[in-house]
């Protein structure tokens, strides 16, 4: 844009426009689009409208055809009352990033001395067009879906096609939505050129421009999710007026966005007065702990073990974390107590709200989902810390005076490069419940029974403890998924260990040789040398294997059992069976945006946590 | 990747530190090389059984048999034959063949314009294409599979069980795009001066100068796609419900379902299904431990 002023300026404008430069400059973005053309069509079409057009499924009763719009009907199945309270605080979000934005612009402009504020408009307009080409496509979509309905007995040829095409785009509505769309954008595109020739011309201001846009979508898209969400809650209030139940939506949303609430202030204010990771490790414990043994102590009524242990347990890791906040300053300060005092309360005021209120919505949403949600934990939490461990042990071995390390890498990665469906398939076979199987084989060597392995929907605590009673949530992740863990572990041991091996040969040699002057050992110098400098790869492997589980599909589906009664499906299975099995498009849609927010809120805490934590030297 | 040099020094320095206690240091590289080999076995293990039970007799491979007494041959057959597995495998060279033509060509284009051509809201375009990366596939299952059926019932041929669906979405990825545009947009600007001198174009320039020079970049992108589409199960079993482009993984899950209980011809399949990756593999060792893991691709 700066560009084109200056030329503006310059007496010979118009010869310009045709001089050598200015033509090989058009002929090259011509060029630059045609090669990126081909590429942005793919993954346009496969990659980028998928999750608009999922957005536009979900919110639809769509079963191999496109059923009537149902509103947020899809997650409130799967989520329930949880379903609000995410749509509610997803626009309490986006009002915090425009007001972010907005600050940032203003620092931004203070310290050049700009004055943006006049762009508001043309990216109000241009905004309004964007909404209004949404809704031009909103309106378009369902008429070119109907086309392949249209066609279906006919001869297929082009002229149909195009001629459908054709009446598509002329449905009145969809021709007024495109005449409104494309002028509204027009006025955008003009105004912004007016403001960057005439009233407001600067280098950045393209930049304030393109950001005020991006202001205005968010702001509509705020309150669009916010209207809707508002909306459906007053339906479900209606309707179960009509039939006459009672329901408690608000009193739900409200706690938990309570607790939501609680859990963001104990949060900032640890940040605040800078409590170390112990600190704020047993805080949230102690808070948890003691808040949910006091939750169940007032439910029940009168005490028992467990409750006891759980307030001790709590005022125990409280008592700790105060400790070590303590240890760590130099000074007493009376404002650090109380906001420590502070944070503990809330703390403990967010995990009593939630422990009242997600239980009873976890039960209100759909089975299959949870347990699918519950086996991916599982399968996280069995896999990533034992699989990053290994790895790093089998790196640091290999980091040695080791002869054949290229044969031991070599063999280490090949589990990781197979074919997971071939691989999973042996596992099969080992993991077999037959009593002649493999495994079952070796252990009748050691006269033990025959274990049912991938059949197994038994928990495995419920298995190594079976005289204890245990409630179905306590007897944890059943042997079937940890077959599956165990595969997730073998297949990506090796890669961690190849990546961890790369980040050892990266610490400078120097550093061991001055610790081993100071006089530390081996393990010192693992521990004060070694993982500290290796934390930027940690952190690495720790967002791709955690990302990794929650995507997981192929070995899952492979070593997925009818015998196991779904104790091995995790999310992504559960979406796959919604979809592929149930053909239910609109549902498994919604649960694919949820998994897809899950995915986005892990890194962002990953993101957060590395920050503070990850050393880069 | 480890820097040999680096290593070297830095054991022969703690050597010298723990010079006092030579066999404190023996003994812990025993016992290294102890567990380091444990690692292998269990490393391989399965590998072997594989192997093993693929050579055996349908009596053996159920009862507690480690090694066949008379090697199977017929197994391969069988299950190349009987099992279809012909069919799968020539489906898979085709798929997999279409879909790296498709990725190198459309890809290195983009990739090329996005690393050293100037164009107006390429920053915005690029960044767009990024976000692809954090899509997760289960996302794009429904969407996909209402377009990719939509798009075979209007047009002249169709797409479910059919080679487009197949390869089409897969010709194209943000991530090879990035990657070739980070190896691009090293090569010095000169070259490109004393191309256009010589009064070569962009496409002249790319086929002659930028793609021979960029051949690892290259290798990362062909051995991520040959794997990718090699080993992709969820998106082939949504759009195939015949062998007749049946890929491979697709084609041994299906053959895991319906011959349940013919665990030699199934570890037959497995074998013949892993035999490409693995030569692969042990030729390409080297390309294939460094593209995976410097660029974090988990599949």
């Amino acid at each position: 844009m700066a560009q084109t002023h200056s030329a503006a300026r310059s007496p010979r404008f118009l010869g310009g426009l045709f001089s050598g430069r200015r033509w090989r400059r058009i002929r090259e973005s011509a060029t630059a689009y045609a090669f990126v053309l081909p590429a942005f069509v793919i993954i346009g079409t496969f990659g980028l409208f998928p999750l608009l057009f999922s957005v536009y499924v979900s919110l639809h009763r769509w079963r191999i055809i496109p059923g009537p719009y149902l509103g947020l009907d899809n997650y409130t199945r799967a989520l329930a009352n949880l379903a609000y309270v995410m749509g509610l605080w997803l626009v309490a979000l986006l009002g915090y990033l425009v007001g972010k934005s907005l600050y940032d612009t203003h620092r931004e402009a203070q310290e050049h001395e700009d004055r943006p504020w006049g762009w508001l408009l043309p990216s109000l307009v241009t905004a309004v067009g964007v909404f209004q080409f949404i809704r031009f496509s909103v309106l378009l979509l369902p008429e070119i879906l109907a086309i392949a309905e249209k066609v279906k007995g006919q001869a297929r040829s082009q002229e149909l096609f195009l001629g459908l095409l054709r009446e598509a785009w002329q449905v009145p509505a969809v021709q007024s939505a495109r005449t409104v769309a494309l002028l509204i954008l027009l006025a955008g595109a003009a105004l912004a050129f007016v403001f960057s020739r005439y009233v407001n011309p600067g280098v950045r201001s393209m930049g304030y421009y393109t950001r005020f846009i991006v202001v205005f979508i968010m702001v509509g898209s705020g309150i669009a999710l916010g209207w809707l969400t508002l909306n459906e809650i007053r339906t479900a209030y209606a309707e179960a007026a009509e039939a006459e139940e009672t329901i408690a939506i608000w009193p739900q949303v409200l706690a938990m966005s309570g607790g939501i609430l609680a859990l963001i202030v104990a949060w900032l204010l640890a940040k605040w007065m800078k409590f170390s990771g112990w600190t704020l490790a047993l805080l949230i414990l102690g808070g948890a702990i003691l808040a949910g043994g006091l939750k169940l102590l007032a439910d029940a009524g009168q005490t028992n073990a467990l409750e006891i242990a759980l307030i001790l347990g709590g005022m125990v890791c409280l008592f700790f974390s105060w400790r070590t906040w303590h240890g760590i300053r130099d000074r007493q300060s009376t404002v650090g107590l109380v906001v420590w005092v502070v944070a503990a309360i809330a703390m403990m005021l967010a995990a009593w709200l939630l422990i009242a209120e997600i239980p009873a919505a976890i039960r209100a949403g759909s089975g299959d989902w949870w347990d699918g949600l519950l086996n991916t934990v599982y399968y996280a939490l069995f896999t990533v810390p034992a699989e990053l461990a290994l790895g790093l042990f089998l790196a640091v071995l290999l980091f040695q005076k080791i002869r054949a390390k290229g044969f031991f890498r070599l063999i280490y990665f090949l589990p990781y490069v197979t074919n997971p469906v071939a691989a999973a398939s042996v596992f099969r076979v080992i993991f077999s419940s037959r009593v002649n199987a493999p495994l079952n084989s070796l252990l009748s060597l050691f006269g033990v029974d025959r274990l049912m392995w991938l059949d197994e929907p038994k928990g495995i605590f419920e298995m190594l403890l079976p005289a204890a009673d245990f409630p179905a949530w306590l007897s944890g992740p059943s042997l079937a998924l940890i077959v599956i863990c165990l595969y997730g572990i073998w297949s990506f041991v090796g890669y961690n260990a190849v990546v961890f091996l790369a980040g050892l040969g990266s610490i400078p040699t120097p550093l061991y040789e001055a610790a081993s002057i100071d006089g530390a050992g081996r393990w010192q110098q693992f521990r004060h040398v070694t993982l500290p400098l290796l934390s930027p790869t940690t952190y690495f492997l720790t967002l791709v294997a955690v990302i990794g589980t929650f995507k997981a599909f192929n070995h899952l589906w492979v070593l997925r059992s009818g015998a196991a009664l779904g104790t091995t499906d995790t999310a992504s299975i559960v979406i796959f069976m919604e979809f592929n099995r149930n053909t239910r498009y609109g549902y498994a849609s919604a649960l694919a945006l949820v998994l897809m927010g899950l995915i986005l809120v892990l890194t962002f805490i990953n993101n957060r946590i590395a920050e503070e934590k990850v050393f880069y030297g | 990747m480890v820097s040999k040099s680096g290593a070297a020094a830095l054991l022969s320095r703690s050597r010298d530190v723990n010079a006092g206690q030579p066999r404190h240091v023996d003994l812990w590289i025993i016992v290294s090389y102890v567990i380091l080999t444990l690692g292998i076995l269990i490393a391989v293990f399965p590998f072997v059984s594989m192997i093993t039970t693929s050579f055996m007799t349908l009596g053996e491979a159920t009862s507690r048999t480690l090694i066949p007494a008379e090697i199977q041959w017929q197994n391969y057959s069988e299950a190349w034959v009987g099992g279809r597995f012909s069919e799968y495998f020539f489906n898979s060279v085709q798929i997999t063949a279409i879909t790296l033509v498709g990725q190198v060509v459309f890809c290195t284009l983009a990739a090329y314009a996005f690393a050293s051509m100037r164009f107006p809201g390429k920053d915005a375009l690029f960044s767009l294409l990024l976000t692809t990366l954090m899509l997760p596939e289960a996302v794009t299952w429904v969407p996909n599979f209402i377009t990719v059926t939509w798009l075979g019932r209007i047009g002249p041929f169709p797409w479910v069980n059919n080679w487009p669906a197949l390869t089409v979405p897969f010709m194209a990825s943000a991530f090879n795009i990035f990657l070739l545009r980070q190896f691009f947009s090293q090569i010095p600007e000169e070259l490109w001066d004393s191309a256009q001198i010589d009064g070569a174009g962009h496409l002249r320039y790319l086929a002659q100068i930028v793609l021979p020079n960029s051949r690892a970049a290259l290798t990362t992108v062909l051995i991520f796609g040959f794997v990718g589409s090699w080993n992709a199960l969820a998106w082939p079993m949504l759009v195939t419900n015949s062998d007749e482009w049946r890929p491979i993984s697709a084609g041994l899950q299906h053959f895991l379902d319906e011959a349940g209980s013919y665990v030699h011809l199934q570890m037959a399949g497995a074998v013949i299904t892993i035999a490409p990756i693995v030569v692969m593999y042990l030729f390409a060792q080297k390309q294939f431990t460094e593209g995976i893991a410097t660029s974090g691709l988990k599949g």
